[in-house]
């Protein structure tokens, strides 16, 4: 019994934001706003669960010695960020974004070198022309990586800006845009099937879920 | 001091994590050890800031009687039943965890109240999405035909059906290029072009049979596999690498100082 | 006729609405399941969970949230159906906080189903923020990011991860992306570790793992609810996915005519002004 009716009350939400379709409405408003507040209740929490009471309480606890002490520092960094509602101490936030955005920047930089940008480079090194057991086979592995290689050079060489595309660059930003509509159209291509495949498991969950026609 | 200490924990936590990566061993792979651990912390409560001023602007809203005011009601008042619900369970919960699958909480609020209302918030962008891409594939030019193209190979080649659709779709759109080369080429006087334009219009029936029926009828999902595989893939890849520079380069400009924007 | 084909170009819009909800619901009221063939690259990642000894340990990481559900539930659903029918040992955390229940809902409930032991078949470790942060840290010491498990459990008290200290131990990241986690496994798990990766991508993100996978970063992407519904028939399931490719078949072939409407409306528009 209980089961049926939170079905019913998934099911409100559901249409209530579907209504949303026909034009903005008091229902859509609603359940807006239900959605954002307790998204915002939501985080909370898990920065509780997750974050602050096994990392901090617990750590406290059972890390002894010299670990011990040195929790301390993102305790504060922590409580600094809280500070942020105080006015008069709310600059000392800054030293906790300060800490996070440094962090950031430099596992972005180790990340993007390390993990994409040799691995990458390194992929786009290929033979030029590859003999395959067919004369079509070689034509097709051939000219697979000669797409590949200037595929990739001539799309970077698109977005640069530094000088006029004209002449050499001209031409390669030319075939470079050809490539990027390839690319735009096939990832457009993908949200399309990826949006749909959501409205798929809504109208299934009423269908089946709530209506049970299936 | 407001401003030299934030820089300079700018600068050493950014120029470890660096370092570690060349050198890592003591003291810096320690180091980078630690240092993580405290962002794992930290960067947790950062997901906090903005909660305040999501809940200050909906009180503000009440306080003033705004014509939304029932609306930042219902905001807030979810926020509390919400987080009310959770330490409820914190408390109750012998795992002292609202999302586990024991707790009311995980059971009922996320699986009946939050799962609906995100999912659907998320499904209805289909609709929009249906709906741009009838008025924004239009083939102005050589490149946005390109682009339609892309897409419409990639959607029927993905897809179970499409393979038997395909032979359709490419006859009727091949003919509608040939009918729209036909009838541009009726208004046009000199010679030359004229021709061009019929031999175009009758390249494109004559590729209607080879192309459609014969081909895409049964390779368009390999088709579509060598798309994503080979033009697609540089595509993203240069796309990707420009992207990857940009954020190399933003990251040295935080770190030294130049960047200094997230003080404000 | 001229005039007729000039209003294609300009549809209302409430009637490509009805036309794409009419595509979805007719098909699945039909319950109609069809037969695909599975994409390469699902059969790649399909061939390599096949082959990991039994009692091999694997890792899923839950990188989404009820939005991108319907794509990326059943990619989950599949995955521990194949690793318990394969005796192998799961961990579960996850990046995305708001996801988690999906994760572990399906984790207990596949579980049961096999009789598998929480503790000693499954481990459900649950969330830390900071992504890069820690999959760097796993690498060194899961105990230094996890304690304990989702219920502060230590971890030396669970069978299965007194065997764990490291990525060493982990025979596959499976990863389920709505967004840019799976690029952090892979820029730091397998650039740095040699952390061998699955990903499970919604249809939005698929396109952007395939440099990745061409560089041999990755075995393998399972990209959107056809992937999905591939690596379904792939283990022998007919789930979610599966019944959904019919309506996606049907809806692609819908908005494809509306694109040719629109188009056939804008060429004649055009000539009409010339």
């Amino acid at each position: 019994m209980t089961t049926i009716i939170w079905t019913w009350v998934a099911a409100f939400f559901t249409l209530a934001i579907l209504s949303f379709l026909y034009k903005d409405n008091p229902l859509y408003k609603f359940a807006e706003h239900v959605y954002v507040g307790s998204s915002a209740a939501f985080t909370v929490l898990y920065v509780w669960v997750f974050d602050a009471y096994p990392k901090l309480v617990i750590g406290f606890k059972e890390k002894a010695g010299m670990q011990k002490y040195m929790l301390v520092i993102p305790l504060l960094l922590s409580l600094f960020i809280i500070l942020r509602f105080i006015r008069p101490l709310s600059w000392l936030s800054r030293w906790s974004i300060a800490f996070t955005v440094g962090m950031a920047a430099g596992l972005g930089i180790t990340g993007l070198t390390q993990g994409f940008l040799v691995p990458q480079v390194q992929a786009s090194f290929l033979p030029l022309f590859v003999r395959g057991e067919t004369v079509g086979q070689t034509v097709l592995l051939t000219m697979n990586n000669v797409i590949i290689v200037f595929g990739t050079i001539f799309t970077i060489l698109y977005f640069y800006f530094s000088r006029e595309h004209k002449g050499v660059l001209g031409v390669s930003s030319k075939v470079g845009v050809t490539i990027l509509m390839l690319t735009f159209g096939a990832s457009f291509g993908y949200t399309i099937m990826a949006r749909i495949s959501l409205l798929i498991g809504r109208i299934y969950f009423l269908l089946h879920n709530w209506l049970r026609l299936v | 001091m407001k401003k030299e200490v934030p820089l300079a924990i700018t600068f050493i936590s950014g120029l470890l994590l660096v370092l570690a990566l060349f050198i890592p061993h003591k003291p810096f792979g320690n180091l980078e050890e630690i240092f993580n651990d405290w962002f794992i912390i930290v960067s947790g409560f950062t997901l906090l800031l903005g909660i305040d001023s999501l809940l200050g602007y909906n009180f503000h809203k009440i306080k003033r009687k705004d014509k939304d005011a029932p609306f930042a009601l219902i905001l807030i008042l979810s926020f509390f039943i919400t987080l009310a619900w959770g330490i409820i369970e914190i408390l109750r919960t012998p795992e002292h965890n609202p999302f586990s699958p024991s707790s009311t909480f995980s059971l009922y609020f996320y699986n009946y109240i939050f799962i609906p209302l995100q999912s659907t918030m998320f499904a209805i962008l289909s609709f929009f999405i249906a709906s741009a891409a009838y008025r924004a594939f239009r083939a102005k030019e050589i490149n946005s035909a390109l682009l339609l193209v892309s897409a419409v190979l990639v959607m029927l080649g993905r897809v179970p059906l499409g393979q038997d659709a395909a032979p359709y779709v490419i006859s009727v759109i091949f003919l509608i290029f040939a009918v729209y080369f036909y009838a541009e080429s009726t208004g046009i006087t000199e010679t030359r072009t004229k021709l061009i334009y019929i031999l175009v219009a009758l390249i494109f029936v004559a590729l209607i049979y080879p192309l459609g029926w014969v081909y895409f009828k049964k390779h368009i999902p390999e088709f579509a596999d060598w798309l994503m595989n080979i033009p697609q893939m540089a595509g993203k890849r240069g796309i990707m690498i420009g992207i990857a520079l940009g954020g190399i380069a933003m990251s040295i400009r935080i770190i030294l100082g130049i960047e200094r924007t997230y003080m404000k | 006729m001229v005039n007729f084909l000039k209003k294609l170009a300009g549809i209302d819009r409430r009637i490509i609405y009805l036309a794409v909800f009419l595509a979805t619901a007719v098909p699945i009221l039909t319950k109609a399941i069809l037969k695909i063939e599975p994409l390469p690259e699902v059969r790649k990642a399909y061939e390599y969970i096949e082959s990991l000894p039994e009692g091999s340990i694997v890792m899923v990481s839950i990188d989404y949230d009820a939005a991108s559900m319907p794509e990326l539930q059943p990619m989950l659903e599949t995955f521990l159906h194949h690793s318990f029918r394969k005796n192998l040992k799961v961990i579960m955390l996850g990046h995305w906080a708001l996801g988690l229940p999906l994760g572990q809902q399906a984790l207990e409930e596949i579980a049961k189903k096999y009789n598998k032991k929480y503790g000693e078949d499954y481990v459900f470790l649950g969330y830390r923020p900071g992504v890069a942060a820690v999959i760097i840290n796993l690498g060194k010491e899961f105990r230094n990011v996890f304690s304990g498990d989702y219920a502060y459990t230590p971890l030396d008290s669970l069978p299965l991860m007194r065997k764990v200290r490291n990525y060493k131990e982990i025979k596959l990241l499976y990863g389920l992306e709505a967004g840019a986690v799976g690029d952090s496994w892979i820029q730091y798990g397998y650039a740095r570790y040699n952390l061998p990766i699955i990903l499970g991508t919604t249809a939005v993100m698929t396109p952007d793992y395939y440099p990745y996978m061409q560089a041999n970063q990755v075995i393998s992407v399972i990209g959107g609810l056809r992937g999905a519904a591939d690596y379904e028939t792939l283990v022998g399931i007919s789930g979610q996915a599966s019944i959904g490719m019919l309506p996606q078949s049907v809806i692609h072939l819908v908005i494809i005519a509306f694109i040719i409407i629109g188009n056939v409306g804008f060429l004649v528009l055009r000539r009409a002004k010339k």
